[in-house]
C-alpha cells in the first residue's frame, strides 16, 4: 500500500515521463490485473463465504433443523420489561415479554401463538444481498483474465452494492410512523393479545435485537395541547402523536431493551472489511487510471 | 414491511407535481462527437417489433428505431433516473399509446411515452425492483393495464399501470422470501390466469389472480394458492410456453429444467456443459429452446419426447431423478468474434413477434452501447444435428457506430476552436460552466486548457450557415492555460453568491491543482496543490458560514479528501483526509461551524470548520438522522457528487426554482429612496433573473465522457427580455420621474403580468444607475480595478447583444424551413435568420425534471420513416428545420407555441431583426458597479432605419407566426406533420405570459378549424368524462337529443382571454 501511495504522488510530475518509467507503470498495472485482483477476489470470496455461513441458510423442507437461539432483552437499570425471544435463522419462532406497570405494579405477560412465527426481514435481505454479492464474485474466478480496469471497477461497483445494501439494512431499521405500528401485524401475534394502550416493534439495529414498547393514551378531544403528528421514525420519543380511526393518541411512555447477537456483530464486521478491501482495490486501479487516460497535447 | 412500501409509495406520489412541466422551455443539444457511455442493463421489443428500449447502468433509457428488415438507429436518450436501471418493461397494451415502464436501482419507476420521450408518470419506493411484467386484465368491457413487480423484497406488488400507485400484493404465506424470477400464464379454458414465481431459494409459487381479485382495491394481501420446493437456487429466469401452453421452462446457473406447467412435475434437467453459466431462456417454438449464457452465447436445444405435450412419451421421465441426457443441439449463437472489451456481461432477451412479419428475435446488449439481433430461423440447418451450425448476426450496431456513420458529424460546442494539427479529433471538453450574467460558457478541455466564448456565438457557428463558416477561429475566445493535464471542474463562484468577487473562476485538474483564474484579464491568480488525488468537485459554502468560510470554495479530490480553499487569503484553510471511501455528498451546518461529509459506504464524518477537528465519526441511523438534520436547516446546501444524473436533475430542479423566486421575490412598493435600501441580494437575483433566457448546461452520463451541451431555452424569459429592452429603448440614459411615471401608467392600464415584471425590472435598471451616481466615490479599490480593466480590454471579448443573439439562434432552429421560398428569403435577407446545417436535436422536458433529448442519429430514422411514407428517398437537407414537426405531437405543441409567440413578440418591436450594427453591441443599459464593459460615454441613438423597411421586417414576423399557425399542417402534408396536442394548448389558454397565452389560443383555434366537425365531437367525446358535473344540470332539454354541434361551440366559450386577470 505504501508503494502505491507513492506512485500516487508521483503522477503530476508524470507528463514528461519517460520510456522506461511508462514500461514499469505498465508492467505494474499488468501485475495489478492479473496477480493482485484475483488474490482480493479470494480474499473477499473468503470473508463473504464467512458471513454468509452466519446467516445459515434454510434448505427448502429442513427449516426445522436451524440452530434455535435464546436472546434475553432486558436492562439493568430498569426491570419493567423483559423478553426472551427464539432466533432461528431469520424468524423469531417464539416470543416471551414480561411488563410491569409503573402503575398499578401489575406484571402482564405475552408470548408468540401457536405455531406464529415472526420474520426478521432485515435479516433475510442481509443475507440475500451478501449471497448476491457472492454470486458476482464467483462469475470471476482465478482463470478469467480482467483486460481493463474499468472492468474490475464495474465487478467491485456491483459488489459493494450488494455490500452496503447487505449492512445498511442491519444498520438502519425501518422507520415507521405510529398508525403504522399500531396495525402491524406483529401486534395481532402475541396472545394474550396485547392491550389497546401498548404497542410492539421489534427490529434489528446493528448487532443488536431491540424490543420497544410504547405506552399510549387517547387525548382528550378538548386538549389544550397542540395536535402535531409525528412522523415516521424508528424510535419515537414520549409525547409523540398520532391519529388512528378518527381518535387522537399521545405516547406516554417508552420503554426500549435489546440484546446483542454475537453472529449478527461478526457478519456486520465481515462486511466492513469487504467493502474496504473492494475500495481499497478501486483505488489502486484509480492510480493506473490517470496514467492510461494520459494524452500528450 | 409491505404498509410501509405502500405508504412511501402513496406519499411520494402525492408530492409529484413539478413545475419544470409549466414553463416552456426547449432543450437543443449539442451532443459531440463521442456517442455518450451507454452500457446496457436491460433491454426490451416492443411489440410491434419498431422500437428496442434500452436502459444502462449511468441511469439513461435509450430509444433504438428499428425497421421490418431489422435496422436499427439510436432515436432518443430518456434522462431522469438517477442510478442503473433495474428493469424495463411495456404498460400498455394498445398500439397506438406505447407506453413503457422502467424501474431504477433506487427504487424510482417512471412511466414513458415511447414515441416522444415524455414522463407520463412517476414515483419512488423504498425498494428496488429487479423485474415488472405488464399484465392486461377485462372488467366488463373496460380493459385496465396492471404491473407485477418484483425485486429485494419478499412480496409481488401489483401496480396499476396508468398510475404507478400501488393496489395489492402477492405474498407468501409458507417461507416468505425475494422472489427471483417471475411469469404470467394465461388460460383460455379457465377465466383465470395463473402467477408463477420462484423465490431465491428456489421455491415456485402459484397465485391464481382471478376477475376478484383484479376487483380487489383494499389492501387485502392475496397468499399464494401452492408453494413447492423445486431445488432450483440460483433460478434466472422462468418463462411459460406460449405454443403448447403446457409447460415452463426455468433456467438456473448450472442447469436449466423444464417443468409441466399443470402439476409442476419436472419434465427434463439439463446440466450446464463445462463452466458456463447461464442466465436465461426461453421457448422458441414447441419442441425448441434458447439458453444464453453469461458472456454472451446463447444456444438453440431441441426438447425430449418427454417434454412435448404432442408427443407419447410426454411425461414419461416424471419421478426420475437422474438428470437427463443433454438435449441435441439446433444452433448455437456465438459471442462475436471482433468482440470489444466489454466491462460487464451482456444482457440478452429473446421477443417473439406475434403480428407481421412474424420475427423470432434474439437481442443482446452490451457494456459498448451496442445492439446486436439474430433473427431465429423457424426451420433446423439441413445438416446432421450432431455438429450444431452457428447462427450469423443479422444486424449490429453501437450508439458509437451509429454516431461516426453521420455526415455531418455530430457538432460539440466549441468543436471550431479545438482542431488539433494533423488529428481530426477535436480536443474533448471535459468541464463546463455557463455564466448567464456575460453569456459567457467556460469550457475546461483535456489537455488542460480552458475556452472563454460567448455561448450565443459558438452555438451558432455549429448549428447555423451563414458568413461566420468563412472565418477561422470565430468567435472571438479567449483561452487560459495553467493545467498540466485534464481539467475536471469549473466554477464560477459569483454566480452563486455576489459575495465572490465577479473576475475570479475556479478550475480544477487531475494535475492535483485547483487554480484561481482573473476571467477579465486571463491572468492566474493562484495554484493550490493541497490535495493527493484528481479534484472531482468544486463548491461553493453557504451564506451563513462564518466570513472566513464565506471567502472559501470548497474542494474534493479522489484520494477522498475535502478542503476548504480560501480565494481571498489564498490558502488552504481546512484540509479533511482521512475518509476511506469516495466522498458522495458534502452537507452544511453553518450555525454549528461543521461541514458535513457523507460517504459512500454510508459513513458521516463532521468537521469543525474552523479548527479543522473531526468532530464525529458515525454510521447507520445516526448518519442519515445527520444528514436529513442539515437539509432541514439550508436546503439549498445539498451537492450530491457521486453521479452525474443526479447533479443534471438537481441543476435542473434547482434552475427553475431559481427562475421562480426570482420571479416571485421582485417586489418593491416605493421608489428612489427605498430602491437604495435593498440589499446585496436583490442585486444578485435581477442579474440572474435577467439572463434566464438561455442556459447551458454541460451534461455527461458517465463520469468518463467529455462534456455533452444543452441549451435550455426559456421562452417565458426571452420575450420578458426583448419586451424589457424594448421599453428601455427611447430614452436608455436618463432616468427620469416622467419615464417612471409612464411605466407606471402603462402597468396601471395593461396589468397583464408580464408589464408588471418590466416595470420592475424597469426599476430595478433605475435602483442600480442611481446607486451608482451616488455612491461614485467608491474605494479607491474599485476605481484602480477599473483602471486596470481598461488596461486590458484589447484582452476582451467581443461585445454582442445577448438577447438578440439568443433570440436569432432560436429563431433559426424553430423556423420550418423550406416550405415556402419568398418567406425563407425574407427570413434570411430581412430578419437575419440563418438556416441550420443539419437537423437540430431538440429535447422535450416532462414532468419532475425528466427529459428527452434527441439523439443527432434522430434524423436517419426519420429520413426512413419518410421515405416509407412518401414513398420516395429525401435528402437531409429536405428535412432541415421542418423534420422536428413530424416527431411528436407534444413537440410539435411546444415548438409551434414558442415560434409563434416569438415571432408576435418581435413583431411588436422596432428594428426587430438580426442583422445590422445593433446586434453588434451590449444591449443599451446602464452598466452596474464592477462590470467588465468600460461606462458608455454617449448611449448611441437608437437606429430606427426608415418606416418602410421597419413596416417589410413587421411583415415577415407577421408571415412566418401565420405560416407556423394555420399553414403548416398542409404544407407539410399529414404524413410529416404531428398536430399539437389539444390538452396541452387548452392548458395554456390562461397561461401567465400573454404572448405564449395569445400563441396557445390562436394554435388551438387552429387547430379546432382543421379537425373539422368530426374532430371536434371526437374531442368532446374523448373529454366529457372529465368535466365537471355541473355542466350535466344546467344543460337544455334539448342536448339530450344530440350533442350540440361544435363549431357553434366555439364561439360560446365562456372564459374570454382576459388579460387584466393575473394568475399565479
Amino acid at each position: 500500500m505504501l508503494n502505491q501511495q507513492r506512485s500516487l504522488s508521483e503522477i503530476p510530475k508524470m507528463s514528461g515521463a519517460s520510456q522506461a518509467e511508462r514500461a514499469v507503470l505498465e508492467e505494474e498495472f499488468n501485475w495489478l490485473l492479473k496477480e493482485e485482483v484475483h488474490a482480493v477476489l479470494k480474499q473477499l470470496q473468503d470473508i463473504l463465504k464467512e458471513a454468509s455461513r452466519r446467516f445459515s441458510m434454510p434448505t427448502p423442507g429442513l427449516e426445522s433443523q436451524l440452530k434455535q437461539e435464546n436472546f434475553i432483552l432486558g436492562s439493568s437499570t430498569m426491570d419493567q420489561v423483559k423478553g426472551v425471544l427464539t432466533l432461528q435463522g431469520e424468524a423469531l419462532t417464539q416470543a416471551d415479554i414480561t411488563l410491569k406497570t409503573a402503575k398499578s405494579n401489575q406484571v402482564m405477560h405475552f408470548a408468540f401463538r401457536e405455531e406464529k412465527q415472526w420474520k426478521l426481514q432485515q435479516i433475510q435481505d442481509a443475507r440475500n444481498h451478501v449471497n448476491q454479492a457472492l454470486h458476482l464474485l464467483s462469475s470471476r474466478d482465478e482463470s478469467y483474465r480482467f483486460k481493463t480496469g474499468a472492468e474490475v471497477n464495474k465487478l467491485m461497483d456491483a459488489v459493494m452494492l450488494q455490500l452496503t445494501r447487505a449492512r445498511n439494512r442491519l444498520t438502519t431499521p425501518a422507520s415507521m410512523t405510529l398508525p403504522e405500528l399500531a396495525t402491524s401485524s406483529l401486534m395481532k401475534m402475541f396472545s394474550p393479545p396485547m392491550p389497546g394502550d401498548i404497542m410492539v416493534n421489534l427490529y434489528i439495529n446493528l448487532s443488536k435485537l431491540c424490543l420497544t414498547i410504547y405506552h399510549i393514551h387517547a387525548m382528550q378531544p378538548n386538549t389544550t395541547k397542540n395536535f402535531r403528528p409525528s412522523g415516521s421514525s424508528v424510535l419515537h420519543n414520549p409525547g409523540a402523536m398520532f391519529e388512528m380511526n378518527n381518535a387522537k393518541f399521545e405516547v406516554s411512555h417508552m420503554q426500549k431493551v435489546e440484546c446483542v447477537v454475537p453472529w449478527l456483530n461478526d457478519t456486520l464486521v465481515f462486511f466492513t472489511i469487504s467493502l474496504q478491501l473492494c475500495q481499497q482495490l478501486k483505488d489502486k486501479i484509480a492510480v493506473f487510471s490517470s496514467f492510461w487516460n494520459y494524452r500528450p497535447f | 414491511m409491505c404498509t410501509r412500501l405502500l405508504q412511501q409509495c402513496r406519499t411520494c406520489h402525492r408530492s409529484t407535481e413539478n413545475m419544470s412541466g409549466n414553463s416552456l422551455v426547449l432543450p437543443i443539444v449539442l451532443w459531440g462527437r463521442t456517442a455518450p457511455t451507454h452500457c446496457i442493463s436491460s433491454l426490451l421489443v416492443m411489440d410491434d417489433f419498431t422500437c428496442i428500449i434500452t436502459g444502462c447502468h449511468d441511469g439513461q433509457i435509450c430509444i433504438w428505431d428499428m425497421t421490418p428488415d431489422l435496422e436499427i438507429s439510436p432515436r432518443a436518450m430518456l434522462f431522469g433516473h438517477t442510478a442503473s436501471i433495474t428493469c424495463l418493461a411495456k404498460a400498455s397494451s394498445c398500439s397506438d399509446k406505447q407506453y413503457i415502464v422502467s424501474a431504477s436501482e433506487s427504487g424510482e419507476m417512471c412511466l414513458w411515452d415511447v414515441s416522444d420521450g415524455r414522463c407520463i408518470e412517476f414515483t419512488k419506493l423504498a425498494c428496488a425492483h429487479t423485474g415488472i411484467q405488464f399484465y392486461q386484465f377485462t372488467l366488463g368491457t373496460q380493459r385496465e393495464g396492471r404491473l407485477l413487480c418484483y425485486g429485494h423484497y419478499p412480496e409481488i406488488l401489483v401496480l396499476d399501470a396508468t398510475s404507478l400507485e400501488v393496489l395489492y400484493s402477492l405474498v407468501s404465506k409458507i417461507s416468505p422470501d425475494w422472489i427471483s424470477s417471475m411469469s404470467i400464464i394465461r388460460s383460455h379454458r379457465t377465466q383465470e390466469d395463473t402467477v408463477v414465481a420462484v423465490s431465491v431459494t428456489g421455491i415456485l409459487k402459484v397465485w391464481i389472480i382471478t376477475q376478484e381479485a383484479n376487483r380487489m382495491q383494499d389492501l387485502d394481501p392475496l397468499f399464494e394458492e401452492e408453494s413447492k420446493p423445486i431445488y432450483c437456487g440460483g433460478c434466472q429466469s422462468i418463462s411459460f410456453c406460449t405454443f403448447t401452453q403446457l409447460s415452463l421452462l426455468v433456467v438456473c446457473s448450472k442447469y436449466w429444467r423444464v417443468f409441466d406447467a399443470g402439476d409442476y412435475s419436472l419434465l427434463c434437467s439439463v446440466p450446464s456443459e463445462s463452466d458456463q453459466a447461464w442466465t436465461g431462456g426461453d421457448f422458441i417454438a414447441a419442441d425448441k429452446v434458447i439458453i444464453w449464457t453469461e458472456d454472451g452465447c446463447s444456444y438453440i436445444y431441441k426438447l425430449p419426447a418427454s417434454c412435448l405435450p404432442a408427443s407419447e412419451h410426454f411425461r414419461t421421465d416424471v419421478g426420475k431423478t437422474a438428470e437427463g441426457s443433454i438435449p441435441p443441439l439446433v444452433y448455437s449463437i456465438a459471442d462475436r468474434t471482433d468482440k470489444q472489451l466489454l466491462i460487464c456481461p451482456p444482457v440478452t432477451r429473446f421477443f417473439y413477434g406475434r403480428r407481421e412479419p412474424f420475427h423470432k428475435l434474439l437481442v443482446q446488449g452490451d457494456s459498448a452501447g451496442r445492439l446486436s439481433l439474430w433473427s431465429i430461423p423457424d426451420t433446423s440447418p439441413l445438416q446432421p444435428l450432431s455438429t450444431a451450425a452457428e447462427l450469423q448476426v443479422s444486424s449490429t450496431t453501437s450508439l458509437q457506430d451509429a454516431f461516426d456513420k453521420l455526415s455531418p458529424l455530430s457538432a460539440g460546442i466549441i468543436d471550431q476552436l479545438s482542431v488539433i494539427p494533423g488529428s481530426d479529433e477535436p480536443i474533448k471538453v471535459t468541464a463546463s460552466v455557463y455564466i448567464p450574467s456575460q453569456g459567457r460558457l467556460v469550457c475546461g478541455r483535456e489537455d488542460g486548457s480552458i475556452v472563454l466564448v460567448p455561448a450565443t456565438q459558438t452555438a451558432i457557428v455549429q448549428l447555423l450557415q451563414g458568413e461566420h463558416m468563412l472565418r477561422r477561429g470565430w468567435p472571438p475566445h479567449r483561452t487560459l492555460r495553467g493545467h498540466r493535464n485534464k481539467v475536471t471542474c469549473l466554477l464560477y463562484p459569483h454566480q452563486v453568491s455576489p459575495r465572490y468577487d465577479q473576475r475570479s473562476l475556479v478550475s480544477g485538474g487531475v494535475d492535483f491543482s485547483v487554480i484561481i483564474w482573473d476571467i477579465f484579464t486571463g491572468e492566474m491568480k493562484h495554484i493550490f496543490c493541497v490535495h493527493g488525488g484528481e479534484i472531482t468537485q468544486l463548491l461553493v459554502p453557504p451564506e451563513n458560514c462564518s466570513t472566513r468560510v464565506q471567502h472559501c470554495v470548497c474542494s474534493v479530490a479522489s484520494d477522498h479528501s475535502v478542503g476548504l480553499l480560501s480565494l481571498r487569503e489564498r490558502k488552504c484553510i481546512m484540509l479533511a483526509s482521512r475518509h476511506l471511501f469516495p466522498i458522495q455528498v458534502i452537507k452544511w451546518r453553518p450555525c454549528d461551524d461543521y461541514l458535513v461529509v457523507g460517504c459512500s459506504d454510508g459513513s458521516v464524518y463532521v468537521w469543525q470548520m474552523d479548527t479543522g477537528a473531526l468532530d464525529r465519526c458515525v454510521m447507520g441511523i445516526t448518519a442519515v438522522e445527520i444528514l436529513n438534520a442539515c437539509d432541514e436547516v439550508v436546503p439549498a446546501a445539498v451537492d450530491a457528487l457521486s453521479h452525474p444524473a443526479v447533479n443534471l436533475k438537481q441543476a435542473m430542479t434547482r434552475r427553475s426554482l431559481a427562475a421562480l423566486k426570482n420571479m416571485a421575490t421582485h417586489k418593491l412598493q416605493t421608489l428612489a429612496t427605498n430602491l437604495l435600501a435593498a440589499d446585496n441580494a436583490d442585486k444578485g437575483n435581477l442579474q440572474k433573473y435577467s439572463n434566464t433566457s438561455l442556459v447551458v448546461q454541460a451534461m455527461k452520463t458517465n463520469l468518463t465522457d467529455p462534456d455533452m451541451h444543452v441549451l435550455f431555452f426559456d421562452v417565458e424569459s426571452v420575450i420578458i427580455q426583448l419586451l424589457t429592452e424594448e421599453a428601455q429603448r427611447p430614452n436608455p440614459t436618463v432616468v427620469s420621474p416622467e419615464t417612471l411615471q409612464k411605466a407606471q401608467g402603462a402597468a396601471d392600464k395593461g396589468g397583464s403580468y408580464l408589464a408588471n415584471k418590466i416595470f420592475k425590472q424597469v426599476k430595478e435598471t433605475m435602483k442600480e444607475t442611481i446607486k451608482e451616481h451616488l455612491l461614485d466615490e467608491d474605494d479607491e479599490e474599485e476605481d484602480e480595478l477599473r483602471r486596470r480593466e481598461e488596461k486590458s480590454k484589447s484582452l476582451s471579448l467581443l461585445e454582442y447583444n445577448l438577447t438578440m443573439d439568443t433570440a436569432k439562434l432560436f429563431m433559426s432552429c424553430l423556423h420550418a424551413w423550406g416550405l415556402n421560398g419568398p418567406l425563407d428569403e425574407v427570413c434570411l435577407s430581412r430578419l437575419g435568420m440563418l438556416k441550420p446545417h443539419c437537423p437540430i436535436s431538440f429535447g422535450l422536458i416532462s414532468r419532475g425534471g425528466h427529459m428527452s433529448l434527441m439523439l443527432p442519429t434522430f434524423k436517419e430514422s426519420l429520413l426512413r420513416q419518410l421515405a416509407q411514407s412518401t414513398g420516395r428517398k429525401l435528402s437531409l437537407s429536405e428535412i432541415v428545420g421542418k423534420g422536428t414537426y413530424g416527431v411528436s405531437r407534444a413537440v410539435t405543441t411546444q415548438h409551434l407555441l414558442s415560434v409563434i409567440s416569438l415571432a408576435n413578440t418581435l413583431m411588436g418591436m422596432t428594428n426587430a431583426t438580426f442583422v445590422g450594427e445593433h446586434m453588434k453591441k451590449a444591449p443599451v443599459r446602464p452598466p452596474r458597479p464592477g462590470t467588465p464593459e468600460t461606462p458608455k460615454k454617449t448611449a448611441a441613438a437608437p437606429q430606427v432605419s426608415s418606416p418602410a423597411v421597419q413596416g417589410q421586417i413587421k411583415q415577415g414576423w407577421s408571415q412566418l407566426a401565420a405560416m407556423h399557425c394555420v399553414m403548416l399542417p398542409d404544407l407539410l402534408g399529414l404524413d410529416k406533420f404531428r398536430p399539437p396536442l389539444l390538452e396541452m394548448l387548452a392548458r395554456r389558454w390562461q397561461d401567465r405570459c400573454l404572448e405564449v397565452r395569445e400563441a396557445a389560443q390562436a394554435l388551438l383555434l387552429a387547430e379546432l378549424r382543421r379537425i373539422g366537425q368530426s374532430g371536434r365531437k371526437d374531442t368532446i367525446d374523448l373529454w366529457a368524462p372529465y368535466l365537471p358535473q355541473y355542466v350535466d344540470q344546467v344543460s337544455s332539454p334539448g342536448a339530450s337529443t344530440d350533442p350540440a354541434p361544435p363549431a357553434p361551440l366555439l364561439n360560446r366559450f365562456p372564459w374570454k382571454p382576459r388579460p387584466s386577470v393575473q394568475r399565479r
